[in-house]
């Protein structure tokens, strides 16, 4: 069970044990004020494009035929795109959102958005068409034939269509479930290309554009910075990590009925900025595994040169996780979340784990100041599930805490027994991490005791 | 979604921005019509006003009107707006050629009785009448007339 190579033992900050030191670097303090700002500054741009497509009309269009089609179709070409941009956006990783917010977080957001701009894309082909079509007194198919051959640009646009409606198809529900993960991802890539196809007719066929030379520089300035954006914080960072610190596995042990712990030996970890409770996104470079990244929580600060994960194993690519061999290399992506002390808003935590949650608590622990008295409630269905036990029940000793071992089979931690374990529940932050139905469950019945939104944090472990 | 209330609002402040700007500028090029295109178009296609005698004549932009493209080229004397020819019509399809083909001289009559580019248009044709004012205007700013 005790590493070869990672010694977690408690360690105060800076000091040394054994070999090694424990370095705290937790990164720059996350703003929550940019979650505000960023969220005004979209509101304002979606604002301005419906504002751009009716300032384009004149009643006399309106009035002419397919005048009314012709508007609709702009309108939703200019809404679609500007939220096609803003779901870019919202992936792009850019690390002052992403902090405060969480890349958990911003994901939902990203899939809850998604119906919107496709639906009113699709809507703008189809309204213009018809709408084209009733001016030039033609047919549907005539007048779509006529815009790929006579319009400029309009061949490109009509393939980033085509792109984007497969893409959309494909991240169906029930369509993605049949998908393999790789697959799903490799198509969803190209949106980024289907974006850049039809930014071209966007320019030089939108009446808001044709002849208005500012709104066409700021149009153009948005998608530049957009895709600037991209190129750094979601490609360009994690590659410059990765070639930085140069991870690879050292050694894989045990730590519990089908879960392991990865140890990573690297450069400079010095260097790298993460805090408790953040993850990464983990990539092993080899046979089977390359073509996939998945995140996990580093379950102890870095302790350079080495690093610690501690993966349950379910589903193929986590057993994968178990036989990884020493001397295999990690690119990796983060790192990211915000599951960290710096969202607290009081100085006392309640920090509850289900299952394999209780990596992220586990090392958000060792951020925690000396005598400041966190409530550990650690959840399991057997007492060999309750891994790390013994590093938490040592860090929250240190801490002049307490750890309640809440073992059995998987019935509810009920109201009652929540507000009995910690009856000042309300004068803490409460972080919860662990699988989904755990995390709801807790989080539900954290808000009827009366916790504030604001004070609860949570980080759910897909599988 | 918690900031939804901040969203809608932000939204509704985009839109009154972009119409008090649009209002702000100006006015329509077409008399009587909506709201408008403000800005004038960049100039693409421009010759040099030619001096032969008192006469000068310059050809406007060339106006992308979403059915093809057109050019106007203005006959300016002293101060007086003398003729009015198209120097470029290109359309994307037969309906919007004979239709070009059918306005252009009632358009040319249009600016040469209102001796300025701010002319009703005909209706029917809002998109031609609008590339051939805006062509005219683009054109009377060459030659430095209205």
């Amino acid at each position: 069970m005790a590493s070869l190579t990672f010694d977690p033992t408690y360690t105060p900050h800076g000091a040394t044990h054994g070999r090694q030191s424990v370095i705290s670097r937790p990164g720059a303090v996350p703003r929550p004020v940019i979650a505000e700002v960023a969220t005004i500054l979209a509101g304002l741009g979606f604002g301005a494009c419906i504002g751009l497509a009716v300032t384009a009309e004149s009643w006399k269009q309106l009035e002419a035929p397919g005048g009314v089609a012709m508007f609709l179709g702009n309108l939703t070409g200019l809404a679609g795109t500007y939220l096609a941009l803003i779901m870019v956006l919202l992936v792009s990783r850019v690390p002052v959102v992403e902090r405060v917010l969480g890349q958990d977080k911003l994901l939902a957001s990203h899939r809850r958005l998604a119906p919107w701009p496709i639906s009113l894309i699709v809507a703008h082909a189809l309204l213009l068409t018809f709408a084209y079509a009733e001016a030039a007194r033609t047919g549907v198919w005539h007048q779509i034939g006529a815009f790929i051959r006579s319009y400029p640009d309009m061949l490109t646009a009509t393939i980033a269509l085509v792109v984007m409606v497969a893409i959309a198809v494909t991240s169906v529900y029930s369509i993605r479930r049949r998908l393999r993960r790789e697959t799903w991802w490799a198509v969803h890539l190209f949106m980024y290309l289907a974006l850049a196809l039809a930014f071209a007719h966007e320019i030089a066929l939108g009446p808001s554009f044709v002849g208005h030379p500012l709104t066409r520089f700021v149009w153009s300035v948005l998608w530049a910075s957009t895709a600037g954006l991209v190129l750094v914080y979601r490609f360009g960072l994690p590659f410059f990590r990765t070639f930085r610190h140069r991870l690879e596995v050292v050694e894989v042990h045990p730590e519990g009925p089908g879960t392991v712990s990865v140890v990573c030996r690297g450069n400079h970890l010095d260097r790298l900025a993460v805090a408790g409770g953040q993850f990464l996104e983990w990539r092993f470079l080899t046979k089977g595994m390359w073509w996939q990244a998945h995140p996990f929580s580093l379950s102890a600060r870095p302790r350079p040169p080495f690093l610690r994960i501690t993966v349950k194993g379910i589903g193929d690519y986590s057993s994968a996780v178990a036989r990884l061999r020493p001397g295999t290399r990690v690119a990796i992506e983060g790192p990211y979340g915000a599951f960290t002390t710096h969202a607290r808003r009081h100085s006392k935590v309640a920090l509850i784990a289900g299952g394999i949650g209780v990596t992220a608590i586990r090392s958000l622990l060792e951020d925690l100041p000396r005598n400041c008295d966190p409530v550990v409630i650690l959840r399991a269905s057997s007492t060999e599930e309750l891994i790390l036990g013994s590093e938490v029940a040592e860090l929250v000793r240190h801490r002049k805490g307490r750890v309640h071992e809440l073992v059995g089979s998987r019935s509810e931690v009920r109201i009652d027994r929540l507000s009995e374990l910690v009856p000042d529940l309300r004068n803490r932050d409460v972080y919860v991490s662990g699988p989904e139905g755990f995390v709801d469950q807790i989080v539900a019945t954290v808000l009827q005791l009366g916790v504030p939104k604001d004070s609860v944090h949570f980080e759910v472990y897909s599988l | 979604m918690r900031r939804a209330p901040a969203v809608v609002v932000a939204s509704a402040a985009g839109l009154a921005g972009i119409v008090a700007m649009h209002a702000g500028s100006a006015p329509s090029v077409l008399g009587g019509a909506g709201p408008a295109a403000p800005a004038s178009p960049s100039p693409t296609a421009t010759n040099p006003p030619s001096t032969t005698g008192a006469a000068t004549t310059a050809v406007g932009t060339s106006e992308q009107y979403g059915y093809g493209t057109l050019a106007v080229k203005v006959t300016v004397r002293g101060s007086r707006i003398t003729d009015v020819s198209v120097a470029r019509l290109q359309t994307a399809e037969q309906y919007s050629q004979s239709l070009a083909q059918q306005v252009i001289p009632l358009l040319r009559n249009e600016v040469l009785s209102a001796q300025s580019a701010h002319i009703n248009g005909i209706s029917g044709a809002t998109y031609t009448s609008e590339a051939y004012a805006y062509s005219a205007q683009s054109a009377l700013d060459l030659l430095g007339v209205k």
